[in-house]
């Protein structure tokens, strides 16, 4: 008997105004790839939060202005040391990173292996990092997806590559390379390796290696590190790595875990890194957590020499739509959370990162307690501007911006700012750290 | 390959293996290894215990090595390792018998910084002993036994080798005649900080510190209680007194730094993963070790006592890669 013949789909139909029709309909065709952007943007896209999102339109960083007071005490005091009015060039902006010297209150955040932020783009950045004087961070999996370059032929993709781009054009006696190290890395022993490596042994020597313990990050807190692999490359990752073949095509997801943490592992991971590392620094990368300023206590007791905080609009790298859009707290408020359990002239080094690229941002970052901001998708577009120049060009004006805003607020050193130079246009946000706030 | 550069080193190796294999001082130095070796193992085999031969490559190996990277094997194409110490092993053989001792090379690619330390060698031995059902009281008996037996030894039946070398032996009348002394990882840190030696109270005593305590003692000493954060998982934690682990060094007198380390270990399967966590290993690659744990291994107690360390210790040898006949100073390319 035949079998009766199915009729079409009858899209196009029903209509659903108010509701999210076209989204629903991509999904109801693409199944569970739709989680994700389109794997077609994989490789020239930096992610990150959805600028379109409600969240992101009301960045509270993006709501805070910075107000210059008339009555400037610091001032005179620099113009007593000058015996002339001070300028805005007369701004210091050196300061300490995490242990390290830096010429800016700016670092180079990780990009990961994500593609886009490719073997030569992190080589460029690498470089004017160093030229720069500032720390730059090198990403989990640079080693387990790249190699680590030591006996290799293709040498420079490494992550020996990348420190060597960094130091052969480092200012001296500045910065410093931080390797970062998730759950999974340490099958490959990444800190182990560049710990006993004779290549680092001037970065060691020098006090400029760090290692940077990744909680968590950014774009997607509670996941882990995401790319998209071929099939060869998934092929030798299998034993490490969740490999997710959700997006069909030949393209492979491949998943970090998010790691397993309690305050006792936090405490004694940090710990063992100290015990373990001696000669070099201790970095925690933290997500943006509902719980972020008490493992920002934590961290710091255990001895961390620097925290880092990831905001939700920041990343490089791959994550599911829902994360882009709905997934952990602002840059902002992860600020504010911190700022309001630390003390006033607590010393312990916080970094934060998320959407940095000039300078009004980062100043307003650093008047929240941040000591210093990480340029993460800026870095990567600045080099994939001009290889050789434009890391230099963006953080040069970044930097003068900064001179103007805190000479402005009568202040002449970055780490002078705090947070009676900010105006909340909300009082919601402004009992816990000084900020003004009310009618303009 | 890539340059490498190594720090000037204090330590006067020798230029060619030829050289250093048929030196006097090394001849006398590897007699009195032997007998060292054949000591161990008559008080050993007195004491009941089985020698096992040690595993030399494993899916995993010893994560507690302070800063020392392990040594990748291609094995059939899975990620293996040449062991760092085979701790893993000696608890799993503890269910074929209840005694049991490894004489075991081990491979440890150790930070540059040891290279001067005149105590670390990329490739050395242990003697590796674990006992069931023991103690660390149990497991620093037999440590102390040992290490008086081996001196007695090799002191009364090979004077000629000593007085070659220039060792004064009257100097271990102390170590043959007097119980070893014991103070805790607080106490040592607390005394090192009043002399103005920084030391990290969270962590291992450092190379420099340990020395100096070394230095003041005139017979072996042991140190218990090292705090969590300076040793692997498998070290068993004080349940009475969290953060404190149950496991003691042994140090060597006249500087001579740290001969032996050793533990309760923890067995139980939850506590090991999140031991495990806290020293920021993965758990998913130790699955044959969490199998047997999850299937019962007896609780136990061992040590491992650095064979060439001792060596140095017993001969007064200036480096510990003098104790070897194929030395590997860590950093420095030799055969």
């Amino acid at each position: 008997m035949p079998l009766p013949v199915r009729s079409r789909p009858k899209e196009r139909i029903l209509y659903a105004e108010g509701f999210p029709e076209a989204a629903i309909r991509r999904r109801a065709r693409a199944g569970a790839a739709d989680a994700f952007p389109s794997p077609d943007d994989y490789g020239q896209v930096l992610f990150g939060a959805d600028p379109d999102c409600p969240a992101a339109a009301d960045d509270l960083l993006d709501r805070l202005r910075l107000v210059p007071p008339v009555f400037v005490p610091q001032r005179l005091a620099q113009l007593v040391e000058l015996a002339r009015e001070p300028m805005y060039r007369d701004v210091r902006l050196e300061t300490t990173i995490g242990g390290f010297r830096s010429a800016l209150p700016l670092y180079v955040s990780a990009f990961g292996s994500t593609e886009a932020a490719s073997v030569a783009l992190g080589l460029a950045a690498g470089r004017q990092a160093g030229r720069l004087g500032i720390p730059m961070v090198i990403g989990e999996n640079v080693m387990p997806v790249n190699s680590y370059g030591r006996l290799e032929a293709d040498a420079e993709r490494s992550l020996l590559g990348r420190i060597r781009a960094y130091q052969a054009e480092a200012l001296d006696g500045y910065g410093g390379i931080v390797v970062q190290q998730s759950t999974e890395d340490a099958d490959a022993e990444v800190w182990n390796l560049v710990y006993s490596d004779p290549n680092v042994l001037p970065l060691l020597e020098s006090g400029r290696l760090a290692f940077e313990l990744k909680v968590g990050q950014g774009a997607k807190p509670g996941l882990g590190g995401m790319t998209l692999v071929g099939a060869e490359a998934a092929e030798r990752l299998a034993d490490a790595y969740l490999l997710d073949p959700v997006l069909g095509g030949d393209r492979v997801l491949r998943s970090s875990s998010p790691g397993t943490f309690t305050e006792e592992i936090l405490r004694q991971q940090i710990r063992l890194m100290r015990n373990n590392y001696p000669r070099a620094k201790v970095w925690v990368k933290l997500p943006p957590a509902r719980d972020v300023s008490t493992a920002a206590q934590v961290a710091w007791a255990a001895g961390a020499d620097a925290v880092s905080v990831d905001g939700a609009e920041a990343g490089t790298g791959w994550a599911p739509r829902a994360f882009l859009r709905h997934v952990g707290l602002p840059l902002g408020e992860c600020l504010l959370r911190i700022g309001h359990d630390r003390a006033p002239s607590d010393p312990s080094c916080l970094l934060a990162s998320g959407r940095m690229w000039e300078g009004a941002r980062v100043a307003k970052c650093l008047a929240l307690g941040a000591n210093a901001a990480g340029l993460g998708r800026a870095a990567l577009l600045a080099v994939d501007t001009d290889p050789d120049h434009g890391l230099v060009n963006l953080v040069e004006c970044l930097a003068l911006e900064l001179q103007f805003l805190v000479s402005a607020l009568g202040k002449y050193h970055v780490q002078a700012l705090d947070p009676e130079d900010l105006w909340s246009p909300t009082p919601a946000s402004s009992w816990a750290t000084g900020i003004g706030s009310g009618p303009a | 390959m890539t340059e490498t550069r190594i720090p000037e080193t204090e330590a006067r190796l020798p230029a060619s293996p030829r050289e250093h294999l048929t030196s006097p001082v090394t001849r006398s130095v590897l007699r009195i290894q032997h007998r060292m070796l054949t000591a161990a193992r008559e008080l050993l085999g007195a004491r009941g215990f089985i020698e096992l031969l040690p595993p030399v490559i494993g899916p995993v190996t010893d994560p507690g090595a302070r800063g020392a990277k392990q040594v990748d094997v291609d094995y059939y194409g899975h990620r293996y390792k040449l062991m760092t110490s085979a701790i893993l092993y000696k608890q799993a053989a503890l269910t074929s018998f209840d005694k049991i001792f490894f004489i075991a090379p081990n491979i440890r690619l150790e930070p540059l910084e040891t290279a001067s330390t005149s105590r670390h060698l990329a490739e050395f031995h242990q003697i590796d002993i674990e006992i069931a059902d023991a103690s660390r009281d149990d497991a620093m008996a037999i440590a102390e036994d040992l290490v008086r037996h081996v001196v007695q030894q090799v002191v009364a039946e090979l004077p000629h080798e000593f007085e070659a070398l220039g060792r004064d032996t009257s100097g271990f009348a102390e170590l043959i005649g007097t119980p070893f002394g014991r103070r805790t990882h607080a106490d040592a840190v607390a005394d090192l900080r009043a002399t103005g030696h920084d030391q990290n109270p969270d962590a291992e005593l450092d190379w420099v510190g340990e020395a100096k305590l070394s230095a003041k003692a005139s017979r072996p000493f042991f140190v218990t209680d090292y705090p969590k954060g300076s040793r692997g998982f498998y070290d068993r934690e004080d349940k009475d007194r969290p953060g404190m682990l149950r496991n003691f060094d042994l140090i060597a007198a006249e500087g001579y730094g740290e001969l032996c380390s050793g533990s309760e270990r923890e067995q139980d399967y939850a506590t090991i993963i999140s031991r495990m966590r806290e020293t920021a290993e993965n758990p998913a690659k130790y699955a044959w070790y969490l199998q047997m744990l999850k299937d019962g291994v007896p609780p136990s107690a061992g040590f491992g006592l650095g064979l060439e360390r001792f060596t140095r210790y017993v001969a007064g040898l200036d480096s510990v890669w003098q104790a070897s006949a194929f030395p590997k100073v860590p950093g420095i390319a030799s055969p």
